[in-house]
């Protein structure tokens, strides 16, 4: 006796085509959601955000040279970079460019004593203690982190600072420290033989194994 | 209080711990009840109007897409020349407790005073600290600050002060200033000191009061009778070889504490080093840190302590112990008596400040009898400036006598004695001006009230307790349009108001060449003290005379005696507007935001009383009421009160918390002690919140206690079991060798529970330096207080005269920490340093850490307690440390964002960090340098010595949670019993 299927093969197809329809679309979907918050738009890469002045660093550091620490002054001691007061451009621009419109809202600012607000650029969360002087003495340079400022017309963003982007440094520095006379180099590329270079930098400048440059307590207190 | 049961510890913390009542047990069980009660609704009404200094100037926040408001960078625009843009700036000043300076550094981030600690170089107080020393900062920013002249309460200006002032002190002066008073705190002040002289020669009818609420005229009634003068008595605790002290308070809280402190832990440790250990006898009517600390403790009811004292004198007199009547009080004495008899010229005896006169005399002339004074005990000049006091002021001012009156730094509308009536004679006067830090009590009597800057943003300068002079200069711009005191002298009395600054100036330079004086005063400024300047010891000659105390008459027929005490944390209730000393756990009753009226175990049974009970106290016409609480080692008979309660100014964050103890006093007898006093229950019953019974630890033998000649009672053994983290002994990253990284640190600390006094000032640091939030009295009596560091107090013996012990709590940093096993996302975590980490974003609450801690250190945020609070109140938050939010765990950092501080400075150059240079909040806040921290691979460290020691030993070491902190056992003199 022939046992027959009550149903066809093809019976659940539609069954199965709307399961893996919907497995399809919480991957493809979770992957595109994933891949979107990755990205450089929500990173906020690229974008140069409107400043009371379109200040440009292309202009100041690439094309007249002037040093960062000119107006970074203190990034080799503390923490924070710092931004130049009213008071540094001025020194200038109280001699060349000196009615130039773009310029009103800094003569402003000396005049009546109140101090630009420049919109932040580059942010890192509040629980994630940063320090650049030590970055700095320890082989990081400026364009690491952001990039080539001194072809930036108007400032923005270079990396989106993730956990992620620390991390990768921190776990191997060797692929990124260069020797201290580099650090302001903006054009500075990591040369062809950089893993011996960087391996005696890393000896050289003492930085601790990739267990202790992870702690947590490194950057979060 | 009946036996306790066999089943009951032989360390405990609270009578009910004691009794092992199933109430106790219920309470341990639940080990949470933060937790059980998470759905209790009304009282947060009650925790609002606690939290009003919170809450009160609080913006809305939390609308702004960006909450941390850093979209933007502001620079300057001329970078100031005083402020080291992002870096750190230290200013050498000074904080005052009752007009007596201890020298401190302040640390300044861009222009923010963050931190008080302690100026090492300052000859009295030498680095340490104190809990009003250290809550000061927050006083600066509180947002209840007063911040423009007010008349008659309406707003005003300082201009219209001088306007409306200028005719009338033009007329007193015509007058020769009849009918001017002038009412002060306590001033030590050369400066003021010198401008109130001027003014009185300005105005020679003047007359210059002074009035404290820790008043000091017991202690000056003594020397008086005694010696003919008024002298100030100092103590040379390194010289002594035996201290007895009679109702003493040599360890409390004061302007003494941080320096005598000091003195005293180095006298006990030189001791011991050398043999025998200098054994402290203390016996009083209330409990005390000096006699928590005491080998001898006794307590004895006042009449006890008055012929204690007497007989005592006798022994002294003729030369020999008579022998002991049989009682507790006579064995103390004898044992006391002959101490001091074999070691004459090297004993020393002191009386507190709230000791009857005649005590105080005695003690003077026991002193005296045994040659002491010039060797263990020397006087010298008061200290603080001699006036009038304040009962003929208020006299006068009732007569009509007085035209005009001018209150500096001094709140008598509140603290005056009840028994002056000084509100309603005040309203006689016809010109009533007032200076305060606050629109008190007193502003809101005043015509005008004149806001004083605070001490951190003006110019001045004070002496220490030793008469070292103490220069203070502005760590800051003013916040408000204030002046300090000797800027409003001047107001009055120069034809041109001086600027602080020069006035301190002219005052030191006095007739010296300017440029000359430029240099030096640089340099005086800088290290804030004038060396050399500690008062010289004035030669003395007691009286001769033998008088004894005539034993003192306690109430009869149905009256109670009452003692007056300043209170631990909010002192006579300067500092009771300073939420961090609110809610600061009161040294022995562990209780916060509260003044309680403290009763002995059998008061309480007899009376059929319990904590909590309201009772109403009255003498005469006037009356408080306040709640009961039953203190182990009180005096029976007598019922304790604490200044500091009761504040009446509306605004004020301090409202109607407590009672006034002030209100009992009549301002003519002894201010510390009333008799005659009527206590009447009224019924009603109100919830304490105290910390005493929180975070109780499972387990026995917390604090070991080394007695002298006993075998160690420390060891090593509790961690010889191999680590899973890294630890001293195993300590290599696999990359490292290749990398020649320095050697990393292993962080560890030992704390010394013989040197602590528990005094709290650790408790304050660490909050001051991690951003701690204040919770209010319902949460903490939830048991959700955030402290990272608390101080818990143990009673041995029975609960009539039981030790006292102390052991502060951090996070101990546990080499096998369970707390890791428990956290399901790896929050908290090992550096490679030892340190046990936190992490405040990983972290989601589970709270299962805080149930797998055996030492109960880990706080959970129930709410957003640091939210909303004042702009200025934020401003004091040390940015280099996180501000938590709701739903997180937090727990003792070790202060990493200091290490992490060090270890920059020294990866710049190349080093290790080096022994010493890390120094924690409560290390550096300690007066007694109880805590040693350190890295545990430098084989020379102190951290490394002490963990050598034969009383080192690890708490809970038999969980083998191989802890990072660990403790010194406390010492305990030959003839202390064991128990």
């Amino acid at each position: 006796m022939v046992e027959r299927q009550l149903f066809a093969p093809g019976a659940d197809a539609v069954l199965r085509l709307v399961l893996w329809s919907i497995l399809l679309f919480f991957v493809v979907g979770g992957a595109g959601v994933l891949a979107w918050s990755y990205s450089d738009y929500i990173g906020g890469v690229g974008v140069a955000p409107e400043q009371p002045v379109p200040f440009s660093h292309k202009h100041h550091s690439g094309e007249l040279g002037i040093d960062c620490r000119n107006c970074h002054q203190q990034v080799e001691y503390a923490a924070t970079a710092g931004l130049p007061p009213t008071h540094t451009c001025m020194t200038c621009h109280s001699q060349i460019w000196t009615g130039s419109p773009m310029l009103a809202p800094v003569r402003e600012s000396l005049a009546k004593d109140e101090p630009l607000q420049w919109v932040r650029v580059n942010r890192l969360p509040d629980y994630v203690y940063y320090n650049h002087s030590i970055h700095i003495a320890k082989g990081i340079g400026c364009s690491s982190c952001h990039g080539a400022v001194d072809q930036m017309q108007l400032t923005y963003r270079a990396n989106s600072f993730r956990m992620e982007f620390c991390i990768e440094c921190h776990r191997a520095p060797e692929n990124y420290v260069r020797p201290q006379e580099q650090i302001w180099n903006m054009e500075w590329e990591a040369p062809a033989n950089q893993a011996v270079v960087g391996a005696a930098l890393v000896k050289e400048y003492h930085i601790q194994g990739p267990q202790r440059m992870t702690d947590c307590s490194l950057c979060h207190r | 209080m009946s036996t306790p049961p066999p089943s009951s510890p032989r360390q405990w913390q609270s009578l009910e711990h004691l009794a092992d009542t199933p109430e106790f047990r219920r309470f341990l069980a639940r080990e949470f009840p933060a937790v059980t009660d998470l759905c209790r609704g009304p009282e947060r009404r009650q925790f609002m109007r606690l939290m009003a200094a919170s809450f009160a100037m609080a913006g809305l926040s939390g609308c702004d897409s960006e909450p941390d408001g850093r979209t933007h960078e502001v620079p300057y625009v001329n970078n100031p020349k005083t402020i080291d843009v992002g870096g750190k700036a230290e200013y050498a000043t000074a904080w005052l407790v009752d007009g007596v300076a201890n020298g401190a550094l302040v640390f300044a981030r861009n222009g923010r005073p963050l931190k008080v600690e302690g100026n090492a170089e300052h000859p009295w107080s030498r680095g340490g600290t104190d809990v009003f020393g250290q809550a000061s900062i927050l006083d600066l920013y509180d947002p209840a600050r007063s911040q423009a002249p007010r008349f008659r309460d309406k707003a005003s200006s300082w201009g219209a002060f001088r306007a409306a002032t200028l005719g009338v002190f033009a007329k007193l002066r015509a007058e020769g200033g009849q009918g001017l008073r002038v009412l002060t705190g306590p001033v030590t002040s050369p400066t003021l000191i010198a401008e109130m002289a001027a003014m009185q020669a300005a105005f020679p009818g003047m007359v210059w009061h002074g009035h404290a609420g820790v008043n000091r005229g017991s202690s000056d009634a003594a020397a008086q009778a005694v010696f003919g003068r008024v002298v100030d008595t100092r103590w040379r605790f390194d010289k002594a070889r035996v201290i007895v002290s009679l109702d003493g308070d040599v360890l409390d809280p004061g302007p003494h504490q941080v320096g005598v402190a000091r003195d005293w832990a180095a006298a006990r440790q030189a001791s011991a080093k050398a043999g025998p250990l200098v054994a402290l006898h203390a016996a009083g009517s209330l409990p005390n840190l000096t006699s928590a600390k005491a080998d001898f403790p006794l307590v004895a009811t006042p009449v006890e302590l008055d012929v204690l004292v007497s007989r005592l004198l006798e022994d002294v007199v003729m030369d020999t112990a008579a022998a002991s009547g049989g009682t507790p009080a006579e064995d103390w004495r004898v044992r006391a008596a002959t101490a001091l008899l074999a070691h004459k010229g090297a004993g020393l005896v002191v009386a507190g400040t709230h000791a009857s006169p005649a005590v105080q005399e005695v003690v003077h002339r026991i002193n005296a009898a045994l040659g002491n004074i010039g060797t263990t005990v020397f006087h010298i000049d008061p200290v603080v400036a001699q006036a009038e006091p304040l009962a003929t002021l208020a006299e006068a001012m009732g007569a009509g006598q007085v035209s005009a009156l001018l209150m500096l730094d001094t709140n008598p509308c509140y603290d005056a004695p009840g028994g002056l009536k000084f509100t309603e004679a005040l309203a006689k006067v016809p010109l009533r001006i007032h200076a305060g830090t606050f629109a008190d009590e007193t502003a809101h009597s005043s015509d005008w009230h004149l806001p004083l800057l605070h001490p951190l943003e003006a110019w001045g300068d004070a002496r220490a307790w030793d008469g070292t002079v103490t220069l203070m200069q502005p760590t800051i711009q003013p916040l408000y349009d204030g002046r300090s005191c000797i800027e409003i002298v001047s107001l009055l009395v120069d034809a041109d108001a001086r600027k602080g600054r020069d006035i301190l100036r002219g005052q030191w330079q006095g007739g010296q060449d300017d440029k000359a004086f430029a240099g030096k005063w640089n340099g005086m400024i800088r290290d804030g003290f004038v060396p050399g300047t500690a008062a010289a010891p004035v030669t003395v000659r007691d009286d001769g005379s033998r008088t004894f105390v005539l034993p003192w008459r306690a109430a009869l027929d149905g009256k109670v005696v009452v003692l007056i005490r300043p209170d631990a944390s909010v002192w006579d209730g300067q500092a009771a507007n300073n939420p961090w000393l609110q809610e600061l756990p009161r040294p022995l009753t562990k209780i916060v935001w509260d003044n309680v009226l403290t009763v002995s175990p059998a008061m309480a049974q007899r009376e059929g009383l319990k904590s909590g009970d309201v009772v109403a106290l009255s003498v005469g016409s006037r009356g408080i009421e306040g709640p009961v609480w039953v203190m182990p080692g009180q005096a029976d008979g007598v019922v304790g009160l604490t200044l500091g309660g009761g504040r009446a100014a509306a605004g004020l964050l301090s409202y109607g918390v407590g009672y006034n103890a002030a209100v009992l006093r009549d301002g003519t007898g002894d201010p510390w002690r009333i008799s005659g006093v009527t206590l009447r229950k009224t019924g009603r019953t109100v919830a304490l919140a105290t910390t005493q019974d929180h975070d109780t630890m499972e387990g026995h033998d917390f604090v070991r206690v080394q007695h002298e000649g006993a075998a160690p009672v420390g060891e090593n053994t509790s961690w010889s079991q191999p680590s899973l983290y890294g630890s001293p002994e195993h300590n290599d990253d696999p990359a490292s060798p290749a990398r020649d990284a320095p050697k990393l640190a292993q962080w560890g600390m030992v704390i010394d529970l013989d040197a602590c006094i528990g005094c709290n000032a650790c408790v304050v640091a660490c909050q001051s330096e991690n951003n701690i939030a204040v919770v209010g009295k319902e949460q903490v009596a939830l048991g959700r207080e955030m402290h990272w560091l608390r101080v818990d107090r143990y009673y041995e013996g029975p609960p009539e005269a039981p030790q006292t012990r102390f052991q502060p709590l951090p996070c101990m940093h546990c080499e096998n920490a369970p707390c890791e096993v428990g956290c399901p996302v790896e929050a908290t975590l090992h550096d490679s340093e030892g340190l046990n980490l936190m992490v405040y974003n990983r972290c989601v609450g589970t709270r299962a850490c805080s149930g797998y801690c055996p030492y109960k250190v880990r706080h959970f945020n129930y709410l957003d307690y640091s939210a909303g609070a004042a702009p200025t109140v934020e401003l004091q938050r040390n940015p280099q440390v996180s501000v938590r939010s709701r739903g997180v765990m937090e727990k003792c950092t070790y202060c990493v964002q200091r290490i992490q501080d060090a270890r920059i400075t020294a990866d710049k150059l190349n080093r290790p960090i080096l022994d010493g240079e890390v120094r924690t909040a409560c290390q550096g806040a300690c007066p007694t340098t109880a805590i040693t921290f350190g890295d545990l691979t430098i084989p020379e460290s102190a951290v490394v010595a002490a963990r050598g020691e034969g009383r080192h030993y690890a708490l809970l070491g038999e969980l083998n949670t191989r802890p990072r902190t660990s403790y010194l056992a406390a010492r305990a003199a030959a003839g202390v019993r064991e128990g």
